[in-house]
């Protein structure tokens, strides 16, 4: 009588992973992140509000100006800002107390000089501190009429690593000399900016003739409508003007000789000084 | 994806990311205009003339990275098919992994920090998800060097 043999236990059989489930994991995970993102992205954006139409003082204005974050400035990079200045090796310049120079050399009617002055304001208050600044606007009868601004006509500046020498050269017109340039600011801006305005020389490292953006980003706008503005890194106008502002700011650097550190070395300046 | 097409998408993966990065790179290093949408959503120039179109402030833009991740990654695709063994696997598995994280950061910073998209990093990025996702499969998979170098 044969024996029953008693066969082995079957190995229970091992259920095999698809090669396909964790490339659906993979999907499904990268898809829940990027939905998580733009969730955040949702709650933290700021609905759109209409600009505040008061009346600000030039001093809230300046105020407000010196006041824009780091962390803006970084993030815009140079934004939409034209790469427009340029370095150079030119005679080295030092102002009235000794510091290198930032020559401005403007005119309140134009309508190119009133953009560039909101970034040179932000550029020159992460450096020292501006007063006497007025609200402006450009002619009303020239290209980008009644383009708003602040004027340098009566500005102060102290900082302890730069000086600042602004003419504002011409008023409500180019036949209205406010004050004339020096023999040898003219030959300046005649030499580096085919004597044309805005001009502005960084102390013989750098130089900007023309303006960054156009001044039409700011047509119809009132001095609060373009801080307000400036509050959000991705508005058109904090693009162009922050922008800019980290232009003129490495440029600045170079004659400043990196100081101070925490300006220069910041991200959005050094993005921006690659663009000199 | 077979076995045979992955080493292929891996290495095309590898050469479009080049090819994308350097491109970047060169329009970052020229100055010159970028073929990109600049409306709304899309626009490549609010990301790359961002400060994190640069590595940490450096200087040097954030596609030179790129240029080095795709071109190490079609390095060890070819490796694999040279050495077969489980190293050049480990290696890839690894550098895809990481390739992904950085990835999934770059796409925080677009989406949240900026709220904006470039399309060309978009094309390296699905590139570099694509590199990952054939490497993860290869690996459940089970490639035939895998198993004989198991046992």
């Amino acid at each position: 009588v044969a024996t029953a043999r008693k066969r082995p236990p079957r190995a229970k059989p091992r259920r095999r992973r698809s090669p396909w489930t964790p490339v659906l994991a993979t999907l499904a995970g990268v898809a829940v992140l990027v939905a998580a993102f733009l969730i955040i992205r949702w709650a933290t954006t700021p609905a759109a509000q209409p600009a505040p139409a008061t009346t600000v003082t030039a001093d809230q204005l300046t105020a407000e100006l010196a006041a824009i974050p780091q962390s803006e400035l970084d993030q815009v990079g140079i934004g939409s800002a034209a790469p427009q200045v340029k370095r150079i090796s030119g005679t080295a310049l030092n102002g009235p107390d000794g510091k290198p120079e930032v020559l401005y050399v403007g005119g309140e009617f134009c309508p190119y000089c009133a953009a560039e002055r909101w970034s040179l304001v932000v550029a020159l208050s992460r450096f020292g501190s501006l007063s006497g600044l007025r609200t402006a606007r450009s002619s009303a009868s020239d290209a980008f009429p009644s383009t708003p601004t602040l004027t340098f006509r009566s500005a102060a500046y102290s900082s302890q690593v730069i000086d600042l020498v602004a003419v504002e050269e011409f008023g409500d017109s180019p036949s209205q000399v406010l004050k004339p340039l020096a023999p040898a600011q003219e030959a300046l801006v005649r030499q580096y900016g085919s004597g044309s305005i805005p001009f502005v020389y960084f102390g013989g490292h750098a130089v900007l003739s023309g303006a960054t953006y156009s001044p039409g980003l700011l047509q119809g706008w009132d001095w609060a409508q373009v801080t307000h503005a400036l509050q959000t890194p991705t508005s058109d106008q904090a693009r162009a003007i922050l922008g800019s502002a980290n232009l003129l700011t490495a440029a600045i650097c170079q004659s400043s000789g990196g100081q101070p550190d925490a300006v220069c070395a910041s991200a959005g300046v050094k993005a921006a000084a690659s663009h000199l | 994806v077979s076995e045979r097409l992955r080493p292929a998408v891996t290495l095309l993966a590898a050469l479009g990311g080049v090819a994308i990065s350097v491109y970047l790179t060169l329009v970052h290093a020229s100055a010159a205009p970028l073929a990109c949408s600049a409306i709304g959503v899309v626009d490549c120039e609010r990301v790359l003339s961002s400060g994190f179109g640069v590595i940490g402030g450096s200087g040097v833009p954030t596609s030179a990275a790129g240029i080095v991740w795709f071109a190490v990654s079609g390095a060890l695709a070819l490796a694999r098919l040279r050495w077969p063994g489980p190293l050049a696997a480990r290696f890839q598995l690894v550098w895809s992994v990481l390739g992904l994280a950085v990835v999934l950061g770059l796409v925080f910073v677009e989406i949240v920090l900026l709220g904006a998209l470039c399309a060309w990093c978009t094309a390296a990025h699905v590139l570099v998800l694509v590199t990952f996702l054939a490497v993860v499969q290869g690996a459940a998979a089970g490639a035939p060097e895998a198993q004989s170098a198991g046992g």
